[in-house]
């Protein structure tokens, strides 16, 4: 008997509830469909304002850019397959083998999260590039620059979401569906084919649209490992920064948005069909013995965290030489003397504290006020806090130059830290947004109808009814956020002002220039704060757990 | 204080919950909200709290329209099936809670959360924290809190519905009796008949959104009104009219008018007089033992019927017997 849960929404929203879901929503047309109308709009216009194709016919005239299409999807292709294949390993020896040292394989897989994919680059090039470590040490002639180098680079950067992915499909199928099989005399790799790969249909299908986008649109690894290899991010950014070509810029944004939008919707539309699938979990699984497939599994996770771990240690290596590549003393004066001062970190840090504080108060607002609203109104609101997963974060990015650095709104926000912080959160929204709904879809209805029989006001519900249960998600969704806007290049690139560094644009900087050690340094900055952000997600988190009586 | 619901609709995405209902409670009433999953008691329930606007009708309280008020103006103590516990509050600061949303501070809650816990009898079990209490106390600890502000009107939705078998029918008894010496008027929706049957004065059958039949529980068992009542509360061995023409003749008398489809006559199966008799009619096809009491299952003239007998009764499977009924009520079919 659910009854209540089912007649929840039929509750007369009172006026609590709209002050709850208007703010975040008006925040969102204003800083995400805003910007994104606005590139759209650019992207069919001239100069003077006059509807025209003319900007999607010189598509065709220019040369480089069919070609940076074609270099576009190959590399999205092709990082699909590698990243879904060693994705799968990885989930597989995580869930379904008796492998030692999986806390290990767990936190080597931390590490592209808490690395701009412009430091796993930038590491790439230190490790392989011409003059890499590799060259050095061995005399190999190493040339990472191109098609090898970009593939390289976005499967370490996409591999732990995917691993994320597939993992949680995993721990999904009950035992019982293992024990079956085996009663009914299926062997390991029977029970491989028929019972674990049909449940992982779908999570692999949503993990591949996911790496298939996530990698057409980074701008990160492009810009330091790309080289001659010109991909659609890459046009995007030289139109725009080099020519100052702000309507084919936004033709360009659109071309890139259209390929996110169809994938992230093909991904929902198998991740739907995945959660109706069962969402009981019986016993966990405990894998049988069998040492050939833990063999096999443990050298692919081998293959697949290696490179992880050898980038980011290079990273690390070259920010304490004295000048790389030529003077390999080792020496700390490049986090002493840092060629554009701490000023870039503390506005990293301060833009980011600010997107996670503010974005989590927005989220928490909407997931809270979409609870009780009706299904007719709540549906397209939930559409459109998720939209912003589609939106790459250079098309948004983009949407915000052409929004808000020339507009009446540009004497306020031009060149803040604010219109910065409003980027990266809108950038992460869907994700963040997401966290924060399932964290209240633990709240029980029925302490909610308590509260407001017992004279409780919406205040009451939201302090003494929903804060209690989704604090672990509110957490986790303001580290989240904390860490995407420490690390995220794409979306800031063109907000930046020779007054307001980031981190994670000097690293970009210093590359293109050369300073690789002093880049190093400034990656390492990025890296360290992520960590530490991690470190007091899981104490804080702890700390809740042991407080918190919930059962 | 006396509640009136009058004519109350509700639909929800075009299709109706509830549909012109219409009742009253008094002053200390018991009354259940009996009836199957999706036949609108929880709806009703709710409009009464408050949570959910009904589309028409009215809900009276001691002559006052409350249509308008919201749930948190009411003064309804409410209980649900279960998680309705702060978690992260121990029984005390549980039951403390309303008086401390009514802006009551200091001894003077501290001592009103003694009395309400000594009243729920978990005295002692003011600081343990929901999840280190049974279901039963858990539920114990919402009433004592429903009860804190001295609501109007008692609503309980499923309040044991989710307790095991034991505990719910100790709770049931504790409900009652608390209910009672407190004078409270309550309603309480389930769609177990057993508890309906031992806890209301008014039992309140309701059937997609309509009042089937409202009555006393006894009312209800032995002369329900319509095939649905008959099934719903308890068993029931419902036999056509001409059936009845031929087997049982002696109930056409009480027979209410009308055609031969219109009614059908329920026997309970404790109204079955079985007695082993070669010359019978009837054979036993099964027999369940249930203790002090055994079910048997028996076919006669072609139908299959329930009957109850002593558990003592010594009737076996085959064995032929005879039938005969004086007690029974006539339906609608």
């Amino acid at each position: 008997m659910n009854v209540a849960a089912i007649a929840r929404p039929l509750s007369r929203p009172r006026i609590g509830t709209w002050l709850l879901v208007g703010l975040p929503i008006a925040a969102l047309c204003l800083f995400f469909l805003h910007p994104l109308a606005t590139v759209l709009w650019r992207s069919v216009t001239d100069a003077h304002g006059h509807v025209t194709a003319a900007n999607y016919l010189r598509l065709f005239d220019d040369p480089g850019l069919p070609r940076a299409a074609l270099h576009s999807l190959s590399i999205g292709l092709g990082t699909t397959l590698v990243t879904v294949a060693f994705g799968l390993c990885l989930a597989m020896a995580l869930h379904r083998s008796r492998l030692p040292g999986k806390p290990l394989i767990r936190g080597v897989l931390l590490l592209p999260m808490l690395a701009p994919s412009l430091v796993i680059g930038l590491g790439l090039v230190c490790l392989l590039g011409r003059n890499g470590l590799i060259h050095r040490l061995t005399g190999l002639p190493t040339d990472i620059y191109g098609f090898w180098g970009l593939l390289i680079a976005n499967t370490i950067y996409s591999l732990p979401q995917v691993v994320i992915v597939l993992s949680a499909a995993l721990e999904r199928t009950p035992s019982r569906h293992y024990d079956a099989a085996a009663s009914l005399g299926a062997g390991a790799f029977r029970q491989f084919l028929d019972v674990t790969l049909p449940r992982l249909r779908f999570a692999m299908v949503a993990a591949a649209f996911l790496v298939f986008t996530e990698t057409l649109t980074d701008f990160g690894s492009a810009v330091v490992v790309g080289g001659n290899y010109r991909v659609l991010a890459m046009e995007i950014y030289s139109e725009v920064v080099g020519q100052m070509d702000f309507g084919m810029g936004a033709t360009l944004g659109v071309l890139l948005l259209l390929p996110a939008l169809l994938s992230v919707a093909l991904g929902r539309m198998a991740r739907r069909r995945q959660d109706a699938g069962e969402g009981v979990v019986g016993q966990p699984l405990v894998p049988a013995k069998q040492p050939a497939r833990d063999i096999a599994l443990g050298a692919a996770s081998v293959i697949a965290l290696l490179p992880m771990l050898a980038v980011v240690a290079t990273v690390a290596y070259v920010s304490l030489v004295r000048l790389w590549p030529y003077d390999p003393t080792l020496t700390i004066a490049h986090y002493l003397d840092m060629p554009e001062g701490y000023g870039p970190v503390a506005t990293s840090l301060g833009v980011s504290f600010a997107a996670a504080l503010g974005g989590i108060a927005l989220v928490f607002a909407l997931a809270a006020g979409l609870r009780s609203l009706p299904p007719h109104w709540a549906r397209p609101l939930q559409f459109l806090a998720t939209l912003p997963a589609a939106v790459p974060g250079m098309v948004l990015g983009l949407g915000y130059v052409l929004a808000f650095n020339h507009g009446p709104l540009s004497t306020w926000l031009y060149g803040s830290a604010a219109i910065v912080a409003a980027c990266s959160f809108y950038h992460y929204h869907a994700q963040a947004f997401l966290t924060m709904q399932a964290g209240m879809r633990q709240v029980p209805g029925a302490l909610e109808d308590v509260v407001s029989s017992l004279g409780g006001r919406t205040r009451h519900v939201l302090r003494d009814a929903i804060l209690p249960f989704a604090a672990p998600a509110t957490i986790a969704g303001f580290f989240y956020l904390f860490m995407r806007s420490m690390v995220t290049l794409s979306g800031v690139i063109f907000l930046v002002t020779p007054d307001l560094g980031l981190a994670s644009v000097s690293v970009m900087r210093l590359d293109e220039n050369g300073f690789l050690a002093q880049a190093a340094a400034y990656a390492m900055c990025v890296v360290l704060a992520g960590a530490l952000a991690l470190g007091a997600m899981r104490l804080a988190l702890y700390v809740l757990k042991d407080r918190r009586h919930v059962a | 204080m006396h509640l009136r619901i009058d004519k109350l609709g509700k639909r929800w995405n075009g299709q109706p919950v509830l549909d012109g209902v219409t009742f009253a409670a008094g002053a200390s009433d018991f009354v259940c909200l009996l009836g199957p999953s999706g036949c609108g008691k929880t709806t009703l329930l709710r409009i009464v709290a408050g949570l959910t606007p009904a589309d028409t009708g009215t809900v009276w309280l001691d002559g006052r329209d409350i249509g308008a008020l919201p749930a948190s103006e009411r003064r309804m103590g409410l209980v649900f099936q279960s998680y309705s516990l702060f978690p992260d509050r121990d029984a005390a600061a549980n039951v403390a809670y309303p008086l401390r949303l009514k802006g009551r501070r200091g001894a003077e809650v501290t001592r009103r959360v003694g009395e309400l816990l000594d009243l729920v009898g978990l005295a002692d079990q003011g600081t343990k924290y929901p999840g280190e209490l049974s279901g039963g106390q858990q539920q114990r600890v919402a009433l004592a809190r429903a009860l804190a502000t001295e609501p109007e009107l008692l609503l309980l939705d499923e309040p044991l519905s989710a307790l095991d078998p034991g505990l719910r029918s100790q709770l049931r008894t504790d409900i009652r009796a608390l209910q009672r010496s407190l004078g409270i008027p309550t309603i309480m929706v389930t769609h177990d008949r057993n508890e309906a049957l031992s806890m209301a004065d008014t039992i309140i059958c309701l059937r997609e959104g309509r009042i089937e039949q409202a009555g006393t529980p006894r009312d209800l068992y032995e002369r329900p009104r319509s095939r649905f009542v008959a099934d719903f509360i308890g068993r029931a061995n419902l036999l056509p009219t001409s059936f009845v023409r031929d087997a049982l003749p002696g109930f056409l008398e009480r027979r209410p008018p009308g055609g031969d489809g219109t009614f059908e006559l329920c026997l309970r199966p404790e109204d079955l007089v079985i007695h082993a008799d070669p010359r019978g009619e009837a054979t036993i096809e099964d027999v369940t033992f249930l203790g002090n009491h055994a079910r048997a299952a028996l076919a006669w003239r072609g139908r299959r019927l329930i009957a109850e007998l002593p558990g003592h009764c010594t009737l076996s499977r085959g064995e032929t017997v005879a039938i005969d009924a004086t007690r029974g009520a006539w339906v609608c079919a």
